[in-house]
């Protein structure tokens, strides 16, 4: 151990770094049909493993639980069921967010899974866990094959 | 086979900042303390180094090759897991057990406050294509587990809070703990609603500091000391990274760590079986959630134990009495090592005036942050 120690807060000295790490990141086979559906046909698609019987959303190339190789895709619709959910009310840097958001897990019905995304068209208060809720797509002239081509979800029925 | 003994600890910190000293000189002077109470001599004594580190927490890319210095480790032996310091502890053990190592020096630290965009760092490991850029503070995945949970099981925005009182107050008792308080029920539900239903006071806030081991096989460790810490047994397990699949209610992945250590360990009723348990408590929910994980009691009934004071330092089974990482402060990939350490101490006997009477067997355990889904868990006993 160091005898003398640095007691007096002045002399404590720091170096400012930082590190730009930029990556572009591959979509995938399953990524790019998943992505190309929402933004050219406004579609949600699964990928179906026909031996464990299951459809997965988002699709995935392979079934995780018996390791297949997936190429069955599943149009499964616009509606889901908020399956948790919370609002966040301050933003990365820790700053109060003017507008709180809403998060949400939609899960689909015969779908292992589900998306995670934001609820609009109503208050907090309002949400609850099981209620439904329809995807609301962007004009198709602002879509860039991106999970943000998803507006938000909004309460359905 | 040989049994795994821990035979010295150190630590320094933890603190909300340790301004004076850099990430080097936090590991020297806890490994200094380390070897001092291991009594040995890093430069001749051991046969391996672990480091765990992972290197966006560090700010430098191979953080590996900055470790071996500050250790006495310099072409010696070493090598870093990328992961919680209880990753490192399974490694270790592993490396006794085969027979061919000895002693071997267990290292992990924290210099949180040398992060500037430590929520971003978090945020980037969120799916880059499917969550990332719905933006927002990374945390709002925890206010959505807490939200199934309490859900699912019915227990209370209340329970949980009380996981923030009990823990901050023991922490009080800690000279290892940054965060330690005494504060009201009331104090943590009227605090902050940042991600609903979780409170501000109910999130673990970073802490700097280190925890170095010295762990050795039986041979070598009743030469040392006769005042071995034996690891009785170490699990771990990950569920799959993907939010959209994985279980929001339970924790399968501190279920399955949880079984592969009881079944070596031979734990089979842990309530009883166990003196204490150190549970992760990175947010206070997730106490309750890993306490059912660890089969320490029923699926959703954590909360109602915490509520009549059974976990409480003087309950039937104390959590964290160390404070946990609500009381000491959140020590990233040293937050495992937290929990052993103070596994270690009470074990020893040299828990001061947080000490358990007659502690005999204890339980650590981790859980590597939001958004990941993997858990360490250890048995350890005075008792070999
Ligand atoms: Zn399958």
């Amino acid at each position: 151990m160091s005898l003398e120690k640095i007691t007096n807060p002045l002399h404590v000295r720091h170096w400012l770094g930082d590190m730009e790490a930029d990556y572009i990141y591959t979509l995938g086979v399953a990524g790019e049909h998943f992505l190309e559906e929402i933004k050219e046909n406004g579609r949600i698609m699964g990928a179906k493993c026909p031996r464990c019987n299951i459809t997965y959303v988002p699709p995935k190339m392979y079934c995780e639980k018996c390791f297949a190789k997936l190429e069955k895709w599943v149009d499964i619709g616009k509606k889901g069921v908020v399956h948790t959910f919370t609002v966040a009310t301050i933003d990365v840097d820790g700053k109060k967010l003017e507008k709180p958001v809403i998060y949400a897990l939609i899960k689909f019905e015969g779908a292992c899974g589900g998306l995670i995304h934001k609820i609009g068209e109503t208050k907090p208060e309002k949400i609850k866990i099981g209620m439904k809720v329809e995807a609301v797509f962007k004009p198709s002239f602002e879509r860039k094959a991106s999970i943000n081509d998803i507006a938000y979800f909004k309460p359905a029925e | 086979m040989s049994e795994v003994a821990i035979v010295g600890v150190g630590c320094v910190g933890f603190r909300p900042i340790l301004p004076e000293l850099s990430y080097k000189e936090l590991m020297f002077e806890a490994a200094v303390k380390a070897y001092e109470d291991a009594g040995i001599n890093p430069r001749k004594d051991v046969d391996v180094f672990i480091t765990c580190a992972e290197d966006y927490l560090e700010g430098f890319s191979i953080f590996d090759e900055f470790v071996p210095d500050q250790l006495g480790a310099v072409l010696r032996h070493l090598f870093t897991v990328s992961g919680d310091g209880l990753l490192g502890l399974a490694t270790a053990y592993m490396l006794i057990k085969t027979g061919q190592f000895d002693t071997v020096v267990l290292e992990a630290h924290s210099k949180a406050s040398d992060i500037l965009t430590f929520m971003d760092i978090v945020a980037f490991a969120l799916d880059p294509i499917l969550n990332r850029p719905l933006g927002g503070h990374p945390y709002y995945v925890a206010g959505m587990e807490m939200n199934r949970y309490l859900h699912d099981t019915c227990t209370t925005m209340e329970q949980c809070a009380q996981v923030a009182v009990k823990n901050k107050k023991n922490a009080l008792e800690n000279p290892y703990a940054a965060y330690g308080a005494n504060i009201t029920l009331d104090q943590v539900l009227c605090s902050d609603t940042w991600f609903y239903p979780l409170k501000k006071l109910e999130i673990s806030t970073p802490a700097d500091g280190c925890v170095v081991m010295v762990l050795a096989s039986e041979n070598v460790a009743e030469k040392l000391t006769d005042k071995s810490i034996w690891v009785k047994g170490v699990g771990w397990c990950t569920e799959t990274p993907n939010l959209e699949t994985r279980d929001w209610s339970k924790t399968v992945y501190t279920r399955l760590a949880a079984e592969m250590a009881y079944k070596k360990a031979r734990i089979h009723s842990p309530w009883k079986e166990l003196d204490f348990a150190e549970v992760n408590d990175l947010f206070a929910y997730k106490e309750l959630q890993h306490m059912e994980a660890l089969k320490l009691c029923e699926y959703g009934e954590a909360g109602k134990l915490t509520e009549e004071g059974l976990t409480a330092r003087n309950g039937e089974l104390p959590v964290n009495p160390s404070g946990g990482l609500l009381g000491m402060g959140y020590g990233l990939e040293a937050s495992g090592m937290q929990k052993l350490l103070e596994v270690v101490l009470q074990l020893r006997g040299e828990a001061g005036r947080r000490q358990i009477p007659d502690a005999e067997v204890g339980l650590a355990h981790a859980w590597r942050g939001i958004p990941t889904a993997t858990g360490i868990t250890a048995v350890l006993s005075n008792v070999k």
